[in-house]
């Protein structure tokens, strides 16, 4: 293995740190530099010893089981088990104008899946035009018919979405997903970032770390701003499937930093095609609900008549425009897998815009200078057939046989409509702090992105979910797969406050001004 | 507030203190039964303990005799016994998970570690601590759910539920713990009422109340069957007796603006009924009849708690 270890701080925590050449590494630029605007946590981390930091992580722990931040492990012995989310103390950090250009990217991306989503239930211009193949939409098991035709307030499908993005060796980051049924994960971007305060609070003196808190008021500002014609002062309220979901603890977080009730489908119905809750006081009405409950649930008279989670009724209710439902149903049809290849096509279409964030480059082959690329590359790529699933047919150019990647140049130009190509991409690595090793390790992450689209407004959550593969060498960042979280800040002016630290006094000037002029000295 | 929601508070409320309640009458009855005067039998007390739980032909379905350790196990751990105090705190968190958007923060943090800590017991710790330690652990976190309670909640509909069912059901559990003692005493040979046996049963009912000391610094005497009864069923100001609970439970109810809820027949005026009887009755009106009075009282209450829920808590 292409490996360095850290020539700098080779001690504590950070022992035998690897610096592996061929991943991104967020930390360390190769040759073991440490990035800018993470001298300070570096600074600060490398005072601790291996002791100190294992209590330190003990303690942010114990305030997560506390909080009740778990979720259920059943082994064979018949009780469940509690377990934490695992939380890495080590925040990963995204400079504020590399941010900025993310959060604009995201936007772009969301605002033209939306159009994208109206478009496939009403006109389905971008099918006639024949830019997405229309064969892909109608076979799509999310498309519903139960919205044809159907425009809900303020055209908003995607109210919330969770982008899925990761940093290639290349320093770029590349979507991998687009989320836009309901995603989950930001209860854990919230309750991180209190750990992290409580824990490690004079680090958020040495940085500005953008806020991440204001994210209930804006879920709240959307689910208003998207209220059925004509009522002033909606009642907006969470819909779980109940407490046994593993995703309880985030609807109960959410519905209490919004002040708005946590209801159960057993909670509502419908009489005459209006949403009620039942309270104590008797019937009251409901105009907007965030539902975390899937299509196929929400209403048993619609969709799966077995469903107890859902409200009878719901939909005819919807349709009539009494009540909006974030998300709209049926935006599963735009986040298929199949569907994202075409993502940049569909921000061009609708927005007339370059695409601001990348998707993984895919090579058609039926085009001919993609097909002759993919010939002359095949140990760099990965190669599928776009009609099987499964895994099935796909040649991994890096792992394959002289003899294999003969036979598969064979079997492409046989049928090349068939066949596409994409590079394969290296997730970067984050130092991690690993307990069984008792030091840090370098761990491969990606980030989970929240977008909001409300009637006139768009917000993203500032920073995210930075998941964490904590198995070595894995690429495998979900929770149920051993998958772990860290707190994501993004920083602004971080180049100013980490020169005015490290400069001697002599050579600093009062005004940091630009930044070519004052390195002038500095060796 | 949803109805689901109404009902979970009220539950919570009432787990809270009947795991309370059951802990200390588990706690009071076996530890004071190690140095008990003679005629008290070890199997005596088990029975009583299992009684007071209403748990006496569960436990024999389950075990074929009473032995010390069976009993504590069953009545504090066992979680195929669905009325143990740690299935009861299973439930409080239960229905605290399920009303979590309308507690505080503090009580939520409260309750989650109430519950993890009495779940890191086995069968094995409580043996090695003992009874006496685990009910510590168990009445000590009461207090301090109770404490948030009172000091982290507005005085809305939610702590009104909650207190709903604190009240009832520790006036629900005192009136059990008399019911249990005033049968143990029964059994007692007449021979040897009036002695240091009698004695102790007044003196293990008031500290099962959590109620010794405090009875002894009302009356200035040593307690008997009046003033033991008397304290526990009538005072106003003591926080354990029936009628203070009585009190509270009407002002809770009457405090919520239940739709529908005046006249003959609905629970306000249902749970004013029973709080004013025992305003204006004195000891000596029921204590020939105590254990029959006491029964009708928990039918009255029970009828309280199945009208509230049917009428308002359901869902």
């Amino acid at each position: 293995m292409n490996a360095l270890t850290l020539p700098q701080i080779n001690s504590g925590v950070f022992a035998d740190y690897l610096i592996q050449s061929h991943f991104l590494d967020e930390v360390f630029e190769n040759g073991g530099l440490i990035n800018p605007h993470y001298q300070q946590v570096l600074d600060q981390f490398s005072q601790f010893s291996a002791d100190d930091f294992r209590e330190l992580n003990e303690h942010a722990k114990v305030s997560f089981f506390n909080q009740g931040v778990t979720f259920a492990v059943y082994s064979d012995k018949s009780k469940g088990v509690e377990r934490i989310f695992p939380f890495d103390l080590f925040p990963r950090i995204i400079p504020g104008k590399e941010w900025q250009r993310l959060e604009e990217g995201i936007i772009q991306r969301n605002m033209a899946i939306n159009l994208f989503i109206h478009d496939i239930y009403h006109d389905k211009l971008i099918l006639k035009d024949g830019v997405v193949p229309a064969e892909l939409i109608f076979s799509s098991k999310h498309y519903t018919k139960a919205i044809l035709g159907f425009t809900p307030v303020g055209k908003i499908y995607n109210h919330i979405s969770g982008t899925d993005l990761i940093k290639h060796c290349d320093g770029e980051y590349y979507v991998l997903e687009d989320n836009v049924r309901c995603p989950s994960g930001v209860s854990y971007v919230l309750s991180n970032r209190e750990a992290m305060k409580k824990t490690l609070f004079p680090l958020f003196r040495k940085y500005n770390v953008r806020s991440v808190q204001e994210y209930s008021l804006q879920l709240l500002a959307t689910m208003q701003s998207v209220a059925p014609e004509g009522v002033d002062n909606p009642t907006c309220v969470i819909l779980t499937p109940g407490m046994y979901n593993s995703a309880y603890y985030e609807h109960s977080f959410l519905a209490l930093n919004m002040g708005i009730p946590l209801v159960e489908g057993r909670d509502l119905f419908v009489d005459k095609n209006f949403v009620y809750m039942k309270t104590i006081y008797g019937p009251k009405r409901v105009d907007v609900i965030y539902r975390r409950v899937d299509d196929d649930f929400i209403d048993p008279l619609a969709f799966r008549p077995d469903s107890v989670l859902g409200v009878p009724g719901l939909m005819g209710a919807y349709r009539e425009g009494n009540v909006s439902l974030l998300n709209a149903p049926g935006t599963g049809a735009a986040d298929d897998k199949a569907v994202y290849t075409y993502v940049p096509d569909i921000i061009r279409y609708y927005l007339g815009e370059e695409p601001i964030l990348n998707n993984v480059h895919t090579y058609r082959c039926e085009i001919d200078s993609e097909y002759k690329y993919v010939l002359e590359n095949m140990e760099k790529l990965v190669i599928k057939p776009v009609d099987e699933s499964g895994g099935y047919g796909i040649l991994i150019g890096s792992n394959s046989t002289r003899q294999e990647r003969e036979d598969f140049r064979r079997v492409i130009t046989a049928n090349r409509r068939k066949y596409i190509a994409q590079p394969i991409m290296s997730l970067s690595v984050h130092a991690t702090f690993i307990e069984d090793e008792n030091r840090f390790e370098p761990r491969h992450i990606d980030l989970r992105t929240y977008a909001l689209l409300g009637k006139d407004k768009q917000y993203v959550l500032k920073g995210g979910l930075s998941r964490v593969a904590l198995r070595r060498g894995s690429l495998i960042v979900n929770s149920s797969q051993g998958g772990g979280s860290k707190d994501t800040w993004v920083v602004s002016d971080y180049e100013s406050k980490v020169i005015h630290q490290s400069m001697n006094g002599d050579t600093m000037s009062q005004t940091m001004g630009s930044m070519k002029q004052e390195m002038k000295g500095f060796k | 507030m949803l109805s689901r929601i109404g009902n979970s508070l009220f539950w919570m409320g009432r787990y809270i203190e009947r795991a309370e309640h059951l802990a200390r009458y588990t706690k009071v009855q076996y530890v004071s039964s190690l140095d008990a005067p003679l005629a008290q039998t070890k199997e005596f007390v088990l029975e009583s303990i299992l009684n007071m739980a209403g748990i006496t032909a569960n436990y024999y379905q389950k075990y074929p005799q009473l032995t010390d350790e069976e009993v504590l196990y069953f009545v504090t751990l066992d979680e195929s016994n669905p009325f143990s105090i740690l299935s009861n705190i299973g439930f409080i968190r239960e229905n605290a998970r399920g009303a979590r958007d309308c507690i505080s923060l503090e009580l939520w943090e409260a309750i989650n570690r109430f519950y993890h800590t009495m779940n890191s017991y086995d069968a094995e710790k409580l043996l090695d601590e003992g009874i006496y330690e685990f009910s510590q652990q168990v009445e000590g976190n009461s207090s301090v759910l109770k404490g948030y309670i009172d000091n982290t909640l507005i005085r809305n509909e939610v702590w009104m539920l909650i207190a709903m069912g604190i009240h009832m059901e520790r006036a629900i559990q005192v009136a059990r713990i008399l019911i249990t003692k005033l049968k143990d005493i029964d059994k007692i040979d007449p021979a040897k009422l009036g002695g240091p046996v009698e004695n102790y049963q007044w003196t293990t009912l008031l500290m099962s109340a959590e109620s010794f000391d405090m009875n002894k610094r009302y009356y200035k005497a040593n307690p008997n069957r009046r003033n033991s009864l008397e304290f526990l069923l009538f005072n106003p100001a003591f926080p354990k007796s029936i009628v203070y609970n009585l009190n509270l439970v009407q002002e809770a109810i009457e405090h919520i603006s239940f739709q529908g809820q005046t006249g003959k027949g609905s629970i306000s005026f249902m749970a004013g009924r029973i709080a004013t009887q025992y305003k204006f009755l004195t000891i000596e009106e029921v204590e020939d009849d105590i254990v029959e009075f006491l029964s009708d009282t928990l039918n009255k209450i029970y009828d309280i708690a199945r009208l509230l829920e049917e009428k308002y808590l359901i869902y």
